[in-house]
């Protein structure tokens, strides 16, 4: 039986991250990959949409340059022929200020030919900002709307 | 039909359901037990929480139906896998109070029991979901500016 390509790029992804080890990773993504990470930009450069493999590879070494993955735990899985989706939580240290931040995540990934073409991310950014900002947002109470 | 396949139709019957304000139809693809979970900040929007059995499930969908005229989704991506569902969603919703749209891309994770929905679960952008919400930015919020909500 044949491994499903999410394990290999997941392997991959952690290794990159951690280790600063990128060549697997590169050879794992579709020269037209298409890539969105969704959440405020303006806070985190390393959001936001990609199209192609340098662009993405470019977010990976930025998710280099900024976190360290300490563990995370798939709560769901969901494999498809050449598609998967998962929720998971990551649990991550940011470099810069050694500050631990974990994180809800939802991937939906496709691949073609053992490779990357599509991959979708959201967070709940709003506890993101929160933790790296290190204190609570306070918003006004809505009643009415929303 | 795969059980795949099925629990992928039976998604989107349920999405259909919603988006045409049929709730009875809606809830009749949950089980009595159904459990739902998002995460998103209760000042904003207050109504979204955990939501244990048909009758809560029920109320917040009613709250929603309130607050917004009209629901529409789109699917552009969804996995199946046994007796699990993963759908990409982006899903519009138009405010009552004044006609404006709320862009909302969201993942939801169902898990199926005896074909109903047991379980769901949503991860959203929930930083640029209360931004719409609000109709402002956040960032003077961040900053300690005060801002009066609605």
């Amino acid at each position: 039986m044949t491994e499903h390509s999410l394990w290999r790029f997941s392997r991959a992804l952690h290794r990159a991250i951690n280790d600063r080890h990128f060549e697997d990773i590169e050879a794992l993504i579709d020269e037209d990959v298409e890539w969105a990470l969704y959440g405020p930009i303006d806070m985190f450069p390393f959001l936001g949409a990609r199209q192609g493999k340098d662009a993405v590879l470019d977010v990976i070494r930025q998710l280099a340059d900024n976190f360290q993955v300490r563990r995370f735990d798939r709560e769901s899985i969901m494999l498809g022929v050449d598609s998967a989706a998962s929720m998971l939580r990551y649990s991550l240290t940011a470099l810069d200020s050694n500050k631990p931040i974990s994180l809800r995540v939802a991937q939906f990934a496709q691949f073609r030919a053992g490779k990357l073409t599509s991959m979708r991310v959201l967070i709940d950014t709003f506890d993101l900002v929160e933790q790296a900002l290190g204190r609570a947002i306070h918003l006004p109470k809505m009643t009415s709307v929303g | 039909m795969t059980v795949e396949k099925l629990n992928r139709q039976r998604v989107l019957h349920l999405l259909d359901a919603i988006a045409r304000s049929d709730l009875q139809a809606a809830l009749s693809c949950c089980t009595d037990d159904v459990d739902f979970l998002t995460h998103a900040p209760i000042d904003v929007l207050p109504h979204i929480g955990p939501c244990h059995g048909k009758k809560e499930l029920g109320e917040f969908w009613r709250t929603v139906q309130e607050r917004y005229a009209e629901i529409r989704y789109e699917v552009p991506q969804i996995v199946a896998e046994g007796d699990t569902v993963a759908a990409y969603l982006r899903v519009f919703f138009r405010k009552r109070s004044n006609d404006r749209i709320v862009q909302v891309d969201m993942a939801v994770f169902y898990t199926f029991r005896n074909g109903q929905v047991a379980q769901i679960r949503e991860i959203i952008d929930s930083y640029d979901l209360v931004q719409q919400v609000l109709e402002r930015e956040i960032g003077p919020l961040i900053l300690g500016e005060r801002v009066d909500g609605g």
